[in-house]
């Protein structure tokens, strides 16, 4: 009877731990099948359908209170305690306190977080950022196509979002309907890490696209980016190769994503 | 004569002659080109470095004085805003500085340049800029990609003057620009410009939404009608009306102004034209050797010109687009006013304001006598008669002859008619409706096609038939308006017929 | 006297393990990755803290701008007098952590006849080499035949780590950059 009380007691010390030692409750991830798909960055010249592997991404944005769990677990990620190597002065400026988000931003995506940050919040949950190829794949679905990118009306509800400015308050996550792998808020909310984010060698001077300065990027040049019509992509990548690594900026959070072989669920 | 001394006095004379023909040419130096860029370096900045004077459309800062190539610190700011594009429609314009077209700026040949390019915290789009004054790469854009929240700087020498657009170059490039992420920048020759009354920036810009024209709220971008070059609004300074009324531009009789004037596109071309004005110069193209005496000028899309006028009359001027449905159907105008005193040698105003009739002027006076008698309910039969007969030409006379005899076996006669005389409502009936098929008048057979006489109104038909059953030994009672009234609308529409 | 002895022992058990002042808070050795050097040595980014240290990412199978990369940092040093040279660092981190072993690695190295006295190249898990690049501004991406697409940035850090300046002119001194790590040397 005291041993199996005694390894009950265990077992929810040993979970409580765990619970603790990572963020709140993971949350909960959808299943994306792999496939093959038509890129906006061609992988090669002449080449542009990349396969993916199937993977696991995370349902919604990565929360202000999921974050915060994180900083207080994690407390070199604080605001005040953070090297400038790795976030810039803005990180997490918009917490009245450096470890907790105020009640009203809890369930808002979390912003003004560094891909340092971000990954090593994915990093803590058993989790990685997703590539820049695993969040078009699965972005590019609507809530009834695999993929939408050629319906017109979808991309100018896309588009539509663009047009707001950033001041307007950002909604609570997992309010717009999921697309067909599940997936919610991929448009319309937040600009979103990706794991390789500086693997998208495209010259700050868009226009130059296709210039085969070989020198400057090793071998093929800039990126050439297929599919100039398609300017929801186009700003996504734009928005990216702005980016640096330590940057922060209010519209830009992340979500994390994890192999189909890992042990987490 | 001594031969040394002839030699002597020629050499002496070639000598001065040559030496002379040279000062002429310098006296009289004809420069015909500014030698672009090779020539432009005009050597290190000098002196202590100028903080540039942005100014908001359509204000122009003033010019820079210099004698010297200076450092010139620019610091412009991206913003993202929505403010009204048009009456009650709301639009979110990214903005150089805040406002579209964005903040000009000025500087001068040779001047070096560092460029501070800011992008608002705010903002959730990356922005750069291409200065189409700048040589180098991308003008600039490769070189000042900034997130937001964040801020890059680079520097150039202004080697060419001239008046240049500059716009953000990030992709989706033609969607940036079209959200209103454009402006001039001046680099002034190393003379500066003449001295003029009045210096204003006026920039055309075309618009795309997903509402029609006016259709409140706040209106999305389109990028399908971007595409397809079919815009919303084409306007100037970013806003319907940001130049008319109490905003209009002002000036007075006896004024220069210069208007530099930028086309930040993203599609169309514009034809600028100042009613009322004739540009005294314009630099087309915003290139350095003006033309004169310009009705229109045209401005290409990331392009500019300048230009000049001197105002001798007061009154409204109005600055279009001259594709002319743009300046009345999508917001392509502006307001120039000007105050002083009139010039009536020069213009004189309305002088006469009288009926004008066409070439028939005299004979259609009783046809207006009987207009204004039938308003003033005073309407008799002969004046009926008279105005009928005057319509009764050139309508009815061209089948049923002037004398009213017809064209035998085609057209039946009016004259001494027992058809017409039969039944007065019927012929009401005929001329409103025409008639087809075949009748019987004064015992010959026609078969004929009489047309609807849609174009006649009630009043006209009564005084032609008035007119016709009392005329050619034929008598009758006058016809009311009323009458006829009731006649056409107890009938149907015949069709084709305008009612 | 016994908590006394407890706490000397502390102390010099900390001084024996090598516990350095923490790197300033704008220093790459913030980052901790492990490297794993040409002659196979396990190490980390700050090995070479202490002296001034060129840094740069490159592969091994790079056909054109990886050679001229490790000749810039050659010419670079020729610039210097001597007793300078002695005390720059160089270190280069690998992008392709799959074919670039410290075998090929150490190949490299002998080919291009580097001095390994202050020379390491490193390869690093592909996660790290990820975090590198993002912290020294480097962009790769891998193609589908293997090879990659980058761009070349040489930084320059001080002796604790912090970056100086940057150069990604090949084929050619880049004075500004030279000077710098003049500066950074007479320090």
């Amino acid at each position: 009877m005291r041993g199996s009380g005694t390894i009950a007691l265990s077992a929810v010390l040993v979970l409580g731990a765990c619970g603790v030692a990572g963020a709140a409750n993971p949350s909960p991830q959808v299943s994306v099948p792999g496939g093959d798909f038509r890129s906006v960055l061609a992988p090669a010249p002449g080449q542009d359908v990349v396969r993916v592997p199937g993977f696991r991404l995370d349902e919604t944005p990565v929360t202000n209170a999921q974050f915060s769990a994180f900083v207080r677990a994690h407390p070199e990620w604080r605001r005040d305690r953070v090297t400038r190597l790795f976030a810039d002065p803005e990180y997490l400026s918009h917490w009245s306190k450096a470890d907790q988000a105020d009640a009203v931003l809890a369930d808002q995506p979390v912003t003004r977080v560094s891909w340092f940050a971000a990954g090593a919040y994915c990093e803590a949950q058993g989790r990685r950022l997703p590539t820049w190829y695993e969040w078009e794949y699965v972005a590019a679905a609507s809530e009834t196509a695999r993929d939408a990118r050629n319906d017109s009306a979808w991309t100018q509800r896309i588009l539509a979002w663009y047009g707001k400015p950033a001041t307007a308050g950002l909604p609570p996550v997992g309010k717009t309907p999921p697309n067909m792998y599940g997936a919610r808020d991929l448009h319309g909310v937040v600009w979103e890490w990706v794991e390789d984010f500086n693997s998208i060698l495209v010259s700050g001077d868009s226009r130059e696209q296709g210039d085969p300065d070989v020198l400057r990027f090793c071998g093929t040049g800039a990126l050439t980016m297929q599919d100039k019509d398609n300017y929801a992509i186009l700003m996504r990548i734009a928005m990216l190769s702005s980016m640096e690594g330590r940057y922060t900026t209010t519209s830009m959070g992340f979500r994390c994503a994890s192999d189909l072989k890992s042990a987490q669920p | 004569m001594n031969r040394l001394l002839i030699f002597g006095l020629a050499s002496v004379l070639v000598l001065l002659s040559a030496a002379c023909a040279p000062k002429q040419e310098a006296a009289a130096p004809v420069a015909t080109t500014t030698g672009g860029s090779v020539r432009g370096d005009l050597g290190p900045p000098q002196g202590e470095p100028v903080q540039a004077i942005l100014t908001s459309p359509p204000a122009v800062p003033p010019p820079t004085n210099r004698k010297q190539p200076a450092k010139v610190v620019v610091d412009l700011e991206v913003q993202e805003v929505t403010r009204e594009i048009a009456d009650g429609v709301n639009y979110t314009f990214w903005t150089f500085g805040g406002t579209v077209p964005g903040s000009f700026i000025r500087v001068r040949q040779g001047d070096t340049v560092e460029f501070h390019l800011k992008n608002n915290p705010s903002s959730k789009m990356p922005h750069n800029i291409d200065l189409h004054g700048v040589t180098g790469p991308g003008g600039g854009a490769a070189s000042s990609f900034t997130a937001p929240g964040h801020a890059s700087q680079f520097t150039f020498k202004a080697l060419n003057q001239g008046i240049y657009v500059y716009h953000c170059a990030t992709a989706p490039v033609g969607m940036h620009v079209a959200n209103g992420m454009y402006g001039l920048i001046l680099v002034e020759p190393p003379e500066g410009l003449p001295p003029v009354d009045h210096e204003y920036y006026v920039m055309q810009g075309d618009f795309y939404t997903v509402g029609k024209y006016r259709e409140k709220g706040t209106q999305p971008f389109d990028m399908q009608r971007a595409i397809d070059e079919r815009p919303t609004y084409v306007l100037f300074n970013g806003a319907e009306s940001s130049m008319t009324g109490p905003k209009s531009l002002k000036a007075k009789v006896g004024e220069t102004v210069r208007l530099f004037v930028g086309n930040g596109g993203p599609n169309l071309v514009s034809s600028f034209h100042v009613i009322g004005e004739i540009f005294d110069k314009v630099q087309p193209e915003g290139g350095t050797h003006p033309q004169e005496n310009v009705q229109t000028t045209l401005i290409p899309a990331g392009g500019a010109a300048i230009v000049e006028f001197h105002l001798e009359v007061p009154g409204t001027y109005v600055l279009v687009d001259h594709s002319i449905f743009r300046a009345f159907n999508k917001g392509a105008l502006a307001m120039l006013q000007v105050e002083g005193e009139p010039n009536k040698a020069i213009y004189s105003g309305k002088e006469v304001d009288e009926t004008y009739l066409g070439g028939a002027q005299a004979s259609m006076q009783p046809v207006v006598a009987a207009a204004a008698a039938l308003a003033a309910g005073t309407l008799s039969k002969q004046q009926q008669i008279d105005a009928g007969s005057i319509l009764y030409k050139g309508t009815c006379s061209v089948c049923h002859q002037e004398s009213g005899e017809g064209l035998a076996n085609v057209f039946p006669p009016l004259a001494g008619a027992d058809f017409l005389k039969a039944d007065l409502p019927r012929a009401i009936g005929i001329v409103l409706n025409g008639l087809t098929g075949p009748i019987t008048v004064n015992g010959t057979a026609y078969d004929s096609v009489m047309p609807p006489m849609s174009q006649l109104n009630d009043d006209e038909i009564a005084n032609i038939l008035t007119y016709v059953t009392n005329s050619w030994g034929n008598s009758a009672d006058a016809i009311s308006s009323g009458q006829v009234k009731q006649a056409r609308e107890a009938t149907g529409r015949p069709l084709g017929a305008a009612r | 006297m016994r908590s006394f002895r407890a706490l000397v022992a502390l102390t010099l058990l900390l001084a024996v393990s090598g516990v350095k002042a923490a790197a300033p808070g704008d220093s790459i050795y913030q980052l901790d990755i492990a490297l794993t050097s040409q002659g196979n040595r396990a190490t980390k980014l700050d090995l070479y803290r202490g002296q001034p240290t060129l840094v740069t990412m490159f592969y091994g199978n790079c056909p054109n701008v990886c050679p001229m990369l490790i000749e810039q940092l050659k010419s670079a040093e020729s610039l210097l007098d001597a007793d300078q040279r002695v005390r720059l660092r160089v270190l280069l981190v690998s992008i392709d952590p799959d074919q670039d072993t410290p075998a090929a690695l150490a190949r490299i190295a002998r080919e291009h006849n580097v001095d390994l006295e202050r020379w390491t190249l490193a390869r690093a898990e592909a996660a790290d080499v990820r975090k590198l690049a993002a912290v020294l501004n480097v962009q790769y991406r891998r193609l589908p035949d293997g090879s990659y697409n980058h761009s070349t940035v040489i930084t320059l850090l001080d002796r604790e780590g912090r970056r100086v300046a940057t150069t990604s002119r090949l084929g050619g001194a880049d004075p500004e950059f030279q000077k710098a790590i003049r500066s950074a040397l007479a320090k």
